[in-house]
């Protein structure tokens, strides 16, 4: 339970949405670039780590019986924070998120891990927490919506990368290909970690 | 009770703070808020919908009360004047008219001498790929130059709801600059 490891099983141990399958409506909605995946990842990170702090300074006031209502007034409280802040400083970004913005308040990450480590934990190990689990989110997105990018549009961070006469799986921008490109994602972590236990085991 | 009692206080005080954490950062964003949509959504469609000016239509915007509503605040609308050697010519303001998903806002230009000029769509929640086709030149260039009122321009072939609802935007813009053609001009 050391601040170190609280920070860094987001990263890849307990890696959201990969590891904990939650929240997939925005990783599936939203990842049809890289940029809009970074985007999304960020303004989760910054909900889910004021809410972590908040949910955790209140954990002794907040009754059990009310604790979800209340876990989720905060929750909502910096969500439209950040949406208001977005709308006011970065429009672009705001106009493409759109109405997955406000759906943050209903990202399962952000209730799950107010539930499962902020009420039981101190403010900084849940800020490590917070930081962590949304870092990894903002990678899982950033990856998944650069893979879609590349196969489905032929581009990196908007700049085109691959030659001109590149036939662009348009699939892959549709919501099927989130799907897809999600499942190959797992798979390969997958193959990853189970290549890494095999050599562990010798 | 005593567990009663503690649960609606603490439930009211964190939504009562919130809320003033609210009402303060939606103070702090509405005037950059209210900037970046004239920037990013009006700016285009007003540029788009006036041609030949020598102002800038955009930092010239002037509001124009319209009525006021049932709280008695007043209703406010902005028109963008397009100026040639300081002389207002034609204006561009925007019109909403009921489309198939909600309301469609419509900017428009019309010149002093009621004709019209062009439109824009600048919001709209219309079904993408069927009702979403009126944002298409196809159909809003058939409002260039029109005059008699109502105006009445050939549906979007299944769209028809959608085309109306442009329609009917038209024709409120045109309704405000009869209606207060003094204040504009």
């Amino acid at each position: 339970m050391s601040l170190r490891y609280e920070f860094t099983k987001g990263l890849w141990e307990t890696i959201p949405p990969f590891r904990l399958v939650l929240g997939l409506c925005p990783v599936l909605a939203v990842t049809t670039s890289g940029i809009n995946g970074i985007g999304m990842g960020l303004a989760t990170t910054f909900v889910l780590v004021f809410s972590n702090i908040f949910v955790s300074l209140l954990r002794k006031v907040i009754p059990s019986q009310v604790r979800i209502a209340s876990f989720i007034v905060i929750i909502a409280s910096f969500v439209v924070i950040v949406e208001l802040v977005m709308q006011a400083y970065f429009f672009a970004l705001f106009k493409v998120l759109g109405i997955f913005i406000p759906l943050i308040v209903v990202n399962c990450i952000i209730l799950g891990r107010a539930e499962a480590f902020a009420s039981k934990n101190g403010p900084i190990m849940s800020l490590a927490d917070g930081l962590g689990m949304g870092l990894g989110f903002t990678i899982s997105l950033f990856v998944i919506g650069s893979v879609r990018e590349f196969l489905g549009a032929g581009s990196l961070l908007g700049i085109n990368v691959l030659w001109s006469s590149y036939e662009p799986f348009a699939f892959m921008l549709k919501p099927p290909g989130a799907f897809v490109a999600l499942g190959i994602l797992l798979a390969l972590m997958n193959l990853i970690s189970q290549f890494q236990a095999a050599k562990g085991g010798k | 009770m005593r567990d009663l009692i503690k649960m609606a206080i603490v439930l009211t005080l964190i939504s009562a703070v919130s809320g003033l954490i609210l009402s303060v950062v939606y103070n702090a964003t509405k005037k950059p808020i209210e900037y970046q949509t004239i920037k990013f959504v009006k700016e285009p469609a007003v540029k788009k919908v006036l041609t030949g000016y020598d102002n800038n239509p955009v930092l010239d915007r002037k509001k124009i009360k319209i009525g006021t509503d049932e709280k008695g605040n007043p209703i406010e609308l902005t028109v963008f004047p397009a100026k040639k050697a300081g002389k207002t010519f034609a204006v561009a303001l925007e019109g909403h008219g009921k489309g198939f998903n909600g309301l469609i806002g419509v900017m428009v230009g019309v010149g002093k001498d009621g004709k019209l000029l062009d439109i824009g769509i600048t919001s709209h929640s219309e079904t993408p790929g069927v009702g979403s086709r009126v944002t298409e030149l196809s159909f809003t260039d058939q409002f260039k130059s029109l005059t008699k009122a109502p105006i009445k321009v050939d549906a979007v072939s299944g769209a028809t709801y959608s085309s109306r609802g442009v329609m009917a935007a038209v024709n409120q813009a045109i309704g405000y600059v009869n209606t207060f053609r003094k204040e504009i001009f």
